[in-house]
């Protein structure tokens, strides 16, 4: 059985999840969160809640893509739901280009819902998210996030491609730890839910 | 507009050489004969006119100044052996709470009427103690050390620094050890200015003189002695007024004697 979060105009979820698990068995929990927006900070203390009453998370289901990226970041089994991928299905038309000019460093965060180009480097402890592909002309160092609102056709291009980690949609890996070739250009997509990092493909972005 | 060099030192991390490097960049300015204050902003932790042997002459602050119950010339706390060079506490220890950006750009005012140079010390962080001390600045210097996590704060103050117009912001890179360099067990010169992009101004090498100077109140640049840091932060201060002093490259250090000898031969000079 699946328990559902409450929805967020009528109770928080941290004074109604206690009472949700008392009324259920003791079987592990399928939870559902709605529209919650959980960080990784939500979701430790919504372990902790689980863990103090004896409770197992089985998986999860979530209409919001940042409660699965942060899930998933935690090594937790989630899963989006819902008609929340914009741009997944034939819309050619990207949602506008941000240039950006120089180089993020540690503590920014750029965010666009469109497509981002980044003329400068991503230095570690810096990050960007963008709604469509991130491309940076520099070195990726930071973290990068593309289709952060659900897009699983977005890619991550950058001319040294060594992040600390990426983010394409709801899917979360750690960055290579070897050097790249000089002179390789990489990118990040989706294959089968799963980031893979490639030589980059020079057709033209979407 | 008045042509005082109004310097920030800051950081982000603590206890990577900020107060350091104020106190022996202050000496070695006002000896090659320009009239340099340096303005202790670090005043939660106050500990800049120790390094310079000033702990007890200190009477009055910036504080007493902007309240007009005190000129200026009697906060001002000369040097004794150096008269070029001035302390300046910004606050006491107690009074954590009345520095603004205003009082910063008041002070440093009255001081760019009569000095050269103004070095600023900052506190560690990026908070408001920061924000105060960085709001009449005019460049910075950003001292780091090759670790990780000293590297990835001084980024994210260069990005603060970036956003206040404050420029040129340029690079020292304080504790180099060359045997841990060359072993990769530190970052390299290159690996930290490859993520800050900045110019590099000086290296000062770990030294435990300084540690010693430290201790004893009286900056390295302030003797003739020649222990490498002294070296080090001379030649800053003579970069900063627009010498060129070539860089010392500590992958070179250490080849040994030998290296060396195939160099002079190779010159020729046997
Ligand atoms: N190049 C150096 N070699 C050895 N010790 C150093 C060096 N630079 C700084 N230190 C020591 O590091 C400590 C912190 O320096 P300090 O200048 O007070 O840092 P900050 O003002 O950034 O907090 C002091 O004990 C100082 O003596
Ligand atoms: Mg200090």
């Amino acid at each position: 059985m699946t328990l559902h979060l409450p929805n967020q105009r009528s109770q928080h979820w941290k004074d109604a999840l206690p009472g949700l698990l008392n009324q259920e068995s003791s079987a592990p929990v399928e939870l559902d969160c709605g529209e919650w927006s959980l960080n990784c900070s939500d979701w430790q203390q919504l372990l902790q809640l689980l863990n103090t009453m004896g409770r197992q998370l089985r998986w999860i289901r979530s209409r919001n893509p940042l409660t699965v990226v942060s899930a998933a970041a935690l090594g937790l089994d989630a899963h989006l739901e819902g008609n929340c991928e914009p741009t997944a299905a034939g819309s050619d038309e990207p949602d506008g280009l941000l240039i950006h000019q120089g180089t993020l460093r540690s503590g920014d965060h750029l965010q666009c819902d469109g497509d981002v180009l980044i003329y400068g480097d991503v230095n570690p402890g810096a990050r960007v998210s963008a709604g469509g592909d991130v491309m940076v002309w520099g070195r990726l160092r930071g973290i990068a996030h593309a289709g952060c609102h659900g897009s699983t056709t977005a890619r991550i291009v950058a001319l040294h491609l060594r992040p600390v980690q990426l983010r394409i949609s709801t899917a979360v890996a750690r960055g290579p730890e070897d050097q790249p070739l000089d002179g390789l250009t990489e990118q990040a997509r989706l294959d089968q839910g799963a980031i893979v990092i490639e030589p980059a493909e020079t057709r033209r972005f979407r | 507009m008045s042509t005082t060099r109004t310097i920030l030192i800051c950081s982000g991390k603590g206890g990577v050489g900020k107060t350091t490097t104020t106190a022996n960049l202050g000496i070695a300015l006002a000896r090659s004969g320009a009239s340099t204050v340096v303005l202790d902003a670090d005043f939660g932790l106050r500990n800049l006119d120790l390094l310079l042997g000033l702990e007890n002459r200190i009477v009055y602050t910036a504080q007493e100044v902007l309240a007009e119950s005190c000129r200026l010339e009697q906060a001002l706390v000369k040097h004794k052996q150096e008269p070029n060079l001035a302390l300046l506490p910004a606050g006491n220890p107690r009074m954590l709470e009345w520095l603004t950006p205003k009082d910063m750009q008041a002070i440093v005012a009255l001081l760019e009427e009569q000095f050269d140079y103004v070095l600023i010390d900052c506190p560690a962080g990026i908070e408001d103690g920061f924000k105060n001390a960085a709001a009449a600045a005019r460049e910075a210097l950003v001292i780091t050390t090759p670790e990780v996590a000293a590297v990835r704060d001084a980024d994210r103050v260069i990005g603060l620094l970036n956003t206040q117009g404050i420029s040129p912001v340029q690079l020292v890179l304080n504790r180099v050890r060359p045997k841990m360099m060359s072993s990769q067990e530190m970052l390299s010169v290159d690996d930290v200015t490859d993520i800050l992009a900045l110019p590099l101004l000086g290296l000062v090498f770990e030294d435990e003189q300084v540690i010693v100077s430290t201790n004893r109140g009286e900056p390295l640049t302030l003797s003739d002695g020649n222990s490498p840091a002294a070296r080090a932060y001379s030649n800053i201060a003579g970069r900063l007024q627009g010498e060129e002093i070539p860089l010392l490259d500590p992958a070179k250090m250490r080849r040994g004697l030998r290296a060396k000898m195939r160099e002079l031969m190779q010159t020729k000079i046997f």
